[in-house]
């Protein structure tokens, strides 16, 4: 039992970095309605970027986060100008398709950038364990689970009390009404990606400040975890992605402990398997689900 | 002139285009799959334990694989069938995830000329002998690929021309007015599903005697999200277009050699222009019947 | 006030107006009328910007419309309340309306407060539902939603698309009320009904549309007079 509940912890904890990717996901899909296949990798290279300014020039971790974030939002400005912006906006498989592509050319440029396999990822504090009764928690754990709590409270404030906010949840509701609003859909898709692109490039800061090291692997497995948390939450859905995120973490965590690696993954694409067949809508369910698809085919 | 990595580099071409033309024929009735490389490693390994472990010839072998492929493909679709979309997209991933994971797990080795052979976990699966034990040269093999190629493409011309193709067409269009035509979707889309499977089957049990070692990373997500991005860049209104795409990245990219290093960040930039200018690939419905069009006048002049 | 000349609007090959020209007078209210597939919905999107005139002109006092984009013609304004209503369901009432002022410059923002203030006065069960989410309305609220988040932007021109479509007719009696009040506060507004019984009653002038042109143009009383359009729109022998 108290392995259980130590296992439920680190998944929470874990889990939180998790609803970062997920929101992520969540947020451009829900303006376009289209999937950005390299969300994950623009964060990787945002990190390599971080990591080459630490090898190379300074051992200073917030000049890192600056990097990795101010990277990380130039690439995804670049992925939404040319796999989303230019193309047709009916042609969501080309949109797709042409964000794998463009997957493919970041890897290589971050190859071309640092070539070896690993590279140590600094982070704000040297790790400690901190026992809290029976249980213990490593710091960075910690400081990632209160960082993305600040985090998500920021994207609260900015989605729901402010214009711009206010804007993107229009065009995620209902992108027809929100045109003869006069918003310029156009715009708050630039600001989606740019919003969306900060939160990735912080997430991908804590979680490989937690791992401490960074591979090309990176991307592919952020896009992945990110979409198996959102889809696990519900699609759309801002609390479905913050709750898909954290079952996720618990889930990994408990079958990590009790089966081992290959357990963890398949156990989480079980569950996401078995939650897609018999309640597509996700945890937070159908009816919201329900509305979009409404909305969605009314345009 | 013909060269043995020459060869291996067309064989290739053909290996892959059937797991291509499996995710075409999925995209035409309108469901993306990222998971077709799960029939092709279920196939892989199943038609490699029975050739190396069983003696069973080639030809059984690769029935065997492509069927249980297509088996599985099958309720795979029936399990999906109320999800469409990403929805679907995802549960093909998760399917596809699972299938390569539990390949991690399977240990199946008999002793073979003093020899433990088999799939064993990580470490793969080695010394699928089938070619060398049998004396078929890359020439030949390479030939028996592209004759198998050849027989599935005209196959799914056939499809194509015939009511089957329509209606997959047709669910690509819009599922409800299959419906209003009287047309039960439920059936065609597990017809789709299973034909698609066997397919990719194919080109699996092929790939592991073509060479002779195959692990569960090979099946990972990336075949698969490679396989759905052939047809697309190929263009969706022919059969061809896998076919093209598989060609143009392959063949293309491994003979400009001058790109090495920087092939994805050219490749990748020129097929993202090109999906903005051509978003159903190069040869699409309308390309391809203004080429028809123009070939028949030109037979007719 | 607004005036819509001579206007061509294509999809794809099929001409759907031809030639179509209109105009709507500022304090009034004008109603297009007309069978399905007549350019009822056309016109008003091509008033709009969602679709684009291929030739012709509109404008609207003395600034040019033609071939504006949907958010500048807001800013101009021109807004449509469209068919079917199409709410933000999972915003609330409140964020439904406070979009609909999202095309006002920032500094409005006073205004904008006070403009909130004046719907709820207008439209008390808004007020009353004003967290709940704008999904679970019912019909005849969601329109008035509709209304009022157009409102909002501070139109020039009101244009409303089948305001009655779908709705019972009391709820419909109701919304006529509205647009009549609204119109006697000043605003005008360019209607599209299929309903011309009720737009009889509120209309000043009436455009009749068929097949991409206007085939009559006149106040009630001169159509209720033509003896073929009474047979046909508004049922032979009726009062």
């Amino acid at each position: 039992m108290t392995d259980f509940l130590q296992n439920c912890i680190d998944g929470v904890m874990f889990g939180s970095g998790y609803a970062l990717l997920a929101l992520g996901f969540t947020l451009v899909f829900g303006v376009m309605k289209r999937l950005n296949l390299s969300f994950g990798p623009s964060i990787m290279l945002g990190a390599y970027a971080g990591t080459w300014v630490y090898l190379n020039f300074s051992q200073n971790v917030l000049l890192v986060v600056l990097v990795t974030v101010m990277i990380t939002v130039a690439v995804g400005i670049y992925v939404e100008r040319l796999c989303f912006w230019a193309v047709r906006r009916d042609a969501t498989i080309a949109s797709m398709v042409s964000s794998f592509v463009i997957w493919m050319q970041l890897e290589e440029v971050a190859m071309h950038l640092l070539p070896e396999r690993t590279y140590p990822f600094p982070a704000f504090f040297t790790s400690t364990v901190i026992d809290i009764g029976p249980f213990f928690v490593r710091s960075e754990h910690i400081s990632m689970f209160l960082l993305t709590l600040v985090l998500l409270a920021l994207l609260h404030l900015f989605l729901f009390r402010t214009r711009p906010g206010l804007a993107v949840r229009a065009v995620s509701d209902n992108p027809l009404a929100s045109r003869y609003m006069g918003i310029n859909s156009s715009n708050v898709l630039f600001l989606a990606f740019a919003v969306v692109s900060v939160l990735g490039g912080l997430a991908g800061f804590l979680i490989l400040s937690a791992d401490s090291q960074v591979t090309p692997f990176f991307g592919l497995w952020a896009t992945f975890k990110g979409l198996i948390a959102m889809m696990l939450g519900g699609m759309g859905s801002l609390p479905g992605a913050i709750l898909g995120g954290l079952l996720l973490g618990v889930v990994e965590a408990n079958a990590f402990w009790y089966g081992g690696p290959v357990v963890r993954d398949i156990s989480a694409y079980l569950l996401l398997f078995m939650m897609l067949i018999v309640r597509p809508g996700g945890l937070v369910g159908q009816r919201i689900v329900a509305q979009q698809q409404a909305a969605y085919e009314r345009v | 002139m013909l060269n043995d990595y020459l060869l291996t580099v067309i064989s290739n071409i053909g290996m892959i285009s059937l797991i291509a033309l499996s995710a075409y024929l999925l995209l035409i009735s309108g469901e993306i799959s990222f998971g077709q490389q799960a029939y092709f490693g279920i196939s892989a390994y199943a038609g490699a334990i029975a050739t190396t472990l069983w003696g069973w010839p080639l030809w059984l072998a690769l029935l065997f694989g492509s069927s249980l492929a297509a088996l599985a493909a099958g309720f795979v679709g029936l399990l999906t069938l109320r999800i469409s979309g990403l929805y679907f997209s995802i549960a093909t991933l998760a399917f596809a995830e699972m299938v390569r994971l539990s390949l991690f797990k399977l240990s199946y080795q008999l002793e073979i000329d003093g020899e433990l052979i088999g799939p064993n976990g990580a470490e793969g699966f080695g010394e699928i002998r089938w070619i060398f034990d049998n004396d078929v040269s890359v020439l030949e093999y390479t030939l028996l690929i592209y004759g198998i190629l050849l027989l599935v493409l005209f196959c799914l011309v056939l499809i194509e021309r015939s009511r089957l193709g329509m209606i997959f067409r047709m669910l690509g269009q819009d599922p409800l007015l299959t419906r209003i035509q009287g047309l039960n979707p439920v059936r065609y889309k597990v017809t789709a599903a299973i034909l698609a499977g066997f397919i990719a089957g194919l080109g699996g049990t092929l790939y592991a005697h073509s060479f002779t070692y195959i692990e569960p990373q090979i099946f990972n997500v990336m075949l698969g999200v490679h396989a759905l991005a052939y047809g697309l860049i190929g263009g969706l209104g022919t059969v061809l277009g896998p076919l093209i795409g598989v060609a143009i990245d392959i063949g293309f990219l491994e003979s400009v050699r001058v790109f090495q290093g920087y092939r994805m960040i050219v490749f990748g930039g020129l097929v993202a222009v090109m999906l903005i200018f051509m978003p159903r690939g190069i040869l699409d419905e309308n390309r391809v019947y203004r080429l028809k069009n123009l070939a028949q006048r030109w037979f007719r002049a | 006030m607004l005036k819509v000349d001579n206007i061509v609007t294509r999809y794809g090959a099929i001409e759907a107006l031809k030639g179509l020209s209109l105009e709507a007078r500022e304090g009034q209210v004008t109603c297009l009328l007309g069978p399905n597939g007549a350019g009822k919905t056309t016109t008003l999107f091509t008033i709009a910007g969602i679709l684009n005139s291929h030739s012709g002109s509109i404008t609207l006092e003395k600034d040019n419309l033609t071939n504006l984009s949907a958010p500048g013609i807001v800013r101009k304004g021109v807004v449509l309340v469209p068919e079917n209503r199409l709410i933000f369901p999972q915003m609330s009432v409140e964020e439904n309306l406070v979009a609909g002022a999202f095309a006002r410059p920032r500094k409005d923002q006073p205004a904008i407060n006070a403009d909130l203030k004046g719907i709820y006065e207008r439209f008390p069960p808004l007020k009353e539902r004003s967290t709940q989410s704008g999904g679970t309305l019912s019909g005849g609220e969601q329109q008035m939603l509709a209304i009022g988040r157009a409102l909002m932007a501070r139109p020039k021109i009101l244009m409303m698309d089948e305001p009655s479509l779908g709705l019972a007719p009391i709820i419909v009696e109701k919304i006529f009320d509205i647009i009549s009040l609204l119109n006697k506060e000043g605003v005008s507004i360019l209607l599209v009904e299929q309903n011309a019984r009720m737009a009889l009653k509120v209309a000043h002038h009436i455009y009749l549309l068929e097949g991409g042109k206007v085939t009559f143009n006149g106040n009630p009383q001169e159509m209720q007079q033509d003896e073929v359009i009474q047979r046909a729109y508004l049922g032979a022998g009726s009062t």
